[in-house]
């Protein structure tokens, strides 16, 4: 049963961040994730901002400079949008697979990026997109890289008052590769046990782009910068592909909870970044 | 898609019009267009609301409750523990129904006295203006634990130096079976297999949770409108108050299903001494979150098979022992074990066997009903056996199951002569057939195919001498009512009563109203549990409408001049079979009978064969009524660097005896292919030292929409069954080959066997990779 609590609901963006200015509460858009930890008891607070009535804040904008997205951007919007397949092919894939049908039709891109859970399923793709995160307060606005966004596990470098208002990303190269895999428990509404995204342009035979994201194997979603060095810039053999799994499993610190042990985590960040970078490079370098 | 299996086998018996046929459910509007209604859906005048306090602690004494703020809070009329109780603060929880009188002591506080023995036995009840105000008087409710130690583990929970949960050494059951000679048969084995299998908690997960209204009538009576299972329950709800049985009336309207978890008493008693307290309507609706732990889930078994093979496939020789984790209450677990004990050598028959089977009392959840009953867990078990076995000496599984299928006429595992059609053979034959072509294995999808048969009974334990009562009546308007106080648990089983009516008198199902889940106002239909609501309400309902068609027929014979036995009553009509020609339609016989004064309504009992139990030194006797035979075939592929099982295509074969609606065949087959599944590969309660640690359905997993594979159902009709037209019970059998089958998938795709369910990712990824290093080695 959920808790008595107060509830302000402003309409546009303006009075939204004059609210949060003024601290009147935490502020939410789906409540997938709110109204569960409610009901559980989790969440102790009982004063929130309802972002549902900011229609300002939920579009999807393609154009030369890239793709942006609304905070309020719900994911069956972005699963529904005919050109994210081609803007970010890993982000409609993680749109399909993110929880049930009901959970997509309310939560936010936004909501699922600031909720901080190494299991959001939307940001290994943002990561590998090198989506940045517009934040916005009463004063103004500033843009940051989407990867410079989380400072511990559900901590953001949000500050008091400073809302997160939209996500964006340049164009991918046409022959890019973008994926996304996510391993869980069963096929739909399931927690991500283990989520690996990989993006991959290849240039003269060589990989000239690379990025790697891994969810749910550490405090928060992750870059794996030690693998993508060791793969930039180089042809790719089957080796090099398992020692940069190797590396990116190293850069994991996973823990074991009832989904999965932290040993488990371990061995399929491994097998998928494998996976992951060995069809990435197929697609790339085949272009 | 359905396939019909018109098999030189069957014997066509009926000239059937609408039995066995694709119709509409009776219900089915109601339900679609959302105007059923719930138990949760039912608001009276003055109505309280109710809500529940369960420990939060799986064994602790309580050294006092503290309710004196809770009670002063304002909008509280009530707040009652055990001290509040009448003074046996007991329950039964034997089987329910006519007889009852199991052999065990069934009784369960109905409030938490002095100790609490499970995470979420009730401590205290309070009924408030609101939910929200009887929420927050359970918040001011202070309980002064002392935490003691506990036992958590089934085996463990038989050491003598275990803590007492229950009687003086924690065994709720045991039985067993001494038949043959078990040293002789091993003693010819060419080959002998031990192998352990156990399985895990699994959840009813009903889309309704446990959901009532109590109140107390202008008649004094007390009435419980609740969602149950079983509307005798009246009697326990009676006698846990010390009330008469004829002051309590428990109605259920529809079951938003029930799976066994609403067969035992839920909340019915809990409303009731509310409702007694504040002379006030009570209402609760279970939270999802309470739900998980106020009704008994699927027992965690364990079973270790030794099995004596010769070289051609005949098995000579069985040990098996059985263990099951009984939690801190008996409930069914008695019976649940006995099904388990009996359904040990699954659709097998073996002339030489051991069989010992214990449940054990711990401090885990109070295990219960859930459909398959212990059999489904027997039946996993041995199908695994059987593919191990088939391994073990070279031979096609399928073709070691036949040298074994126990056939007509065979003794089962407790000397009971098989009487009806097994029909496993051909069953299983046609899902194997339905799979198709075992895809080639790629770098990263491994594929698989899996089989498994089954014998699961279908009707109560015969030695509770079952009955079961049902009502026909014809209107002067030709429409007729069936009576029969069955609830309708979702199967369709007030749909069922209204088709077999039909039949018998000539009229479509959609003129027969059936009045139905009341246990007053109705005759007793009993339960709808064991496979048994169709068997043995279906047969009272035919039995009923043919005593009226008879006197009806005998009416008509003197108006046309004809012997009864030349009449037939068909699309609304009485004709001459003979001469069609000369006929009458229905309304305009009932009218004319009418006013001869015929008695156009009968009121009738079917009996379920009777049997006076197992003699307890061997096991030996008759135990169900009958039994349905059948197969499940699944293929699946595992993905092998994560251990991902996915089933692709899911194939249910069974001989139904005849299907009384097709379509609700079809449902209860493709439902348990998804529960199967789940049991297979995701469901799992956890707990940790009794306490359930993911409650909720983002951590329980059952399967999903997006889950679903490609689910196809075979119907075998041998008409060889107890039930109305020759039917077999079906709603427990169709499931019990399931998740054996998706097992033995698993293990012919990896080519390696998991001996402890679910199979999750992780375990299958782990079996591959051990199977790996092994091979390196």
């Amino acid at each position: 049963m959920l808790p008595p609590f107060e509830l302000s609901q402003p309409t546009t963006l303006p009075e939204a961040l004059s609210a949060l200015a003024a601290g009147d509460g935490q502020p939410y858009a789906g409540g997938t994730i709110l109204v569960p930890d409610l009901r559980g008891g989790r969440e102790k607070c009982r004063r929130f901002i309802s972002l549902a009535g900011l229609e300002e804040l939920r579009f999807i904008g393609h154009d030369d400079e890239g793709t942006t997205l609304g905070a309020c951007t719900t994911i069956a919007d972005i699963a529904k949008d005919p050109e994210m397949a081609i803007a970010a092919p890993a982000l409609a894939a993680a749109a399909d697979v993110f929880a049930g049908a009901m959970v997509r039709s309310v939560a936010t891109i936004g909501g699922n990026i600031c909720c901080g859970s190494p299991s959001a399923d939307m940001v290994p793709a943002l990561l590998t997109l090198g989506a940045e995160v517009t934040l916005s307060n009463s004063e103004g606005k500033r843009k940051i890289p989407l990867s410079a966004f989380y400072a511990d596990y559900k901590k953001s470098v949000l500050k008091p008052g400073e809302l997160l208002t939209a996500v964006s990303w340049k164009p991918l190269r046409q022959s890019a590769s973008h994926l996304f895999f996510k391993l869980a428990r069963r096929k739909g509404d399931a927690i991500t046990v283990t989520g690996v995204s990989v993006m991959m342009a290849a240039n003269d035979g060589k990989c000239s782009k690379v990025r790697i994201a891994l969810g749910s194997v550490a405090p928060t979603v992750f870059r794996a910068s030690q693998a993508e060095d060791m793969l930039r810039g180089r042809a790719l053999t089957a080796e090099l592909i398992e020692k940069a799994a190797k590396a990116a499993a190293d850069q994991c610190s996973p823990i074991d909870d009832s989904r999965a042990s932290a040993a488990y985590r371990l061995q399929t960040a491994q097998a998928l970044v494998r996976r992951q970078l060995t069809q990435a490079w197929h697609q790339a370098s085949s272009v | 898609m359905t396939e019909i299996d018109t098999s030189p086998h069957a014997i066509v018996n009926e000239n059937l019009r609408q039995v066995g046929k694709n119709k509409p459910r009776n219900d089915a509007p109601t339900k679609v267009y959302g105007r059923a209604v719930y138990a949760g859906d039912f608001h009276m005048d003055g109505m309280l609301y109710a809500k529940v306090l369960h420990s939060d602690r799986a064994c602790a004494n309580i050294r006092g409750i503290d309710t004196l703020a809770a009670k002063a809070l304002g909008g509280v009329h009530a707040v009652l523990t055990s001290q509040d109780l009448p003074a046996n603060n007991a329950v039964m929880t034997d089987l329910p129904g006519q007889v009852g009188g199991g052999t065990k002591d069934t009784k369960q506080p109905i409030l938490a006295g002095d100790r609490v023995r499970f995470h979420g036995e009730p401590i205290a009840l309070v009924a408030a203006e609101s939910y929200e105000l009887a929420q927050q008087a359970l918040e001011l409710i202070v309980v002064d634990y002392e935490d003691t130690e506990g036992v958590f583990d089934a085996f463990e929970a038989q050491e003598p130096d275990a803590a007492n949960v229950y009687g003086d050494d924690n065994i709720v059951a045991a039985y067993k079976i001494r038949k043959g000679d078990i040293d002789k048969g091993f003693a010819e084995a060419d080959y002998v297999l031990e192998n352990t299998f156990s399985s895990q908690y699994q959840e009813q997960a009903f889309l309704e949770p446990e959901a009532a209204v109590a109140w107390i009538d202008e008649h004094d009576i007390l009435n419980i409108r609740s969602s149950t299972q079983v509307v005798e329950h009246f009697r326990a709800v009676a006698d846990a108050l010390g009330m008469p049985h004829n002051k309590v009336h428990l109605q259920a309207p529809y079951v938003g299903g029930g799976f066994g978890g609403k067969e035992v008493m839920t909340i019915e008693v809990w409303l009731a001494l509310l409702a007694m307290a504040t002379q006030r309507p009570v209402k609760l609706v279970q939270t999802r979150e309470n739900s998980f732990i106020s009704h008994g889930p699927r027992h965690p078994f364990t079973f270790t098979h030794k099995t004596g093979i010769s070289k051609s496939g005949k098995i000579t020789a069985m040990k098996i022992t059985v263990t099951s984790d009984a939690g801190a209450y008996a409930k069914l677990s008695p019976y649940i074990l006995l099904y388990a004990t009996v359904g040990a050598t699954g659709p097998y028959r073996v002339d030489n066997l051991w069989v010992d089977s214990t449940s054990a009392a711990t401090n885990n959840l109070p295990t219960c009903a859930y459909r398959g009953f212990g059999t489904m867990q027997a039946n996993t078990a041995c199908e695994a056996q059987m593919e191990e076995l088939a391994k073990l000496i070279g031979m096609d599984s399928l073709e070691l199951r036949r040298q074994n299928f126990i056939k007509t006429g065979d003794p089962n595992t407790t000397g009971q002569i098989i009487r009806s059609a097994v029909w496993s053979d051909q069953c299983a034959t046609q899902a194997l057939d339905a799979l198709g072509e075992r895809p080639d294995n790629t770098d990263t999808l491994l594929y698989g195919h899996g089989l498994a048969c089954y014998q699961q009974s279908y009707g109560r334990i015969r030695w509770m001498k079952d009955t079961s009562e049902s009502w026909v009546g014809l209107e002067v308007d030709g429409t007729a009512i069936v009576r029969c106080s069955v609830t309708d648990i979702g199967a369709g089983q007030m749909s069922a009563l209204a088709q077999i009516a039909g039949e018998v008198l000539g009229i479509p199902m959609s003129e027969v109203t059936v009045y139905f889940g009341d246990g007053h106002m109705n005759p007793l239909g009993g339960t709808s549990t064991a496979s048994r609501a169709l068997y043995m309400t279906g047969k009272a309902t035919e039995l009923a409408a043919k005593n009226v068609r008879n006197n009806l027929l005998q009416c008509m014979a003197k108006h046309f001049d004809v012997s009864p036995g030349e009449l037939d009553l068909g699309e609304s009509k009485v004709f001459v079979i003979d001469d069609p020609g000369r006929s009458m339609s229905i309304k305009d016989m009932v009218k004319h009978c009418a006013s001869l004064g015929v008695h156009r309504h009968s009121l009738e009992i079917y009996r379920a064969p009777p049997s006076e139990g197992l003699d307890p030194e061997t096991g030996q006797g008759e135990v169900f009524p009958d039994f349905t035979y059948g197969a499940h075939a699944a293929s699946v592929s595992v993905d092998v660097d994560t251990g991902e099982v996915t089933v692709i295509k899911s194939v249910g074969a069974h001989d139904v005896g005849q299907a009384i609606n097709l379509r609700a065949v079809e449902g209860q087959i493709e439902g348990s292919a998804l529960m199967g599944q789940g049991f297979a590969l995701s469901e799992e309660l956890i707990l940790e030292k009794g306490v359930l640690t993911n409650g909720s359905f983002s951590e329980y997993l059952i399967p999903t929409s997006e889950d679903v594979p490609d689910i196809q159902s075979i119907v075998l009709e041998s008409r060889s069954g107890l039930g109305p037209f020759g039917s077999k019970g079906i709603g427990e059998p169709v499931f019990a080959p399931v998740a054996a089958s998706i097992v033995n998938a698993v293990a012919d795709a990896i080519g390696t066997r998991i001996h402890h369910l679910p199979l999750t990712p992780e375990k299958v990824l782990a079996a591959m990779t051990a199977k790996k290093a092994a091979a390196e080695e």
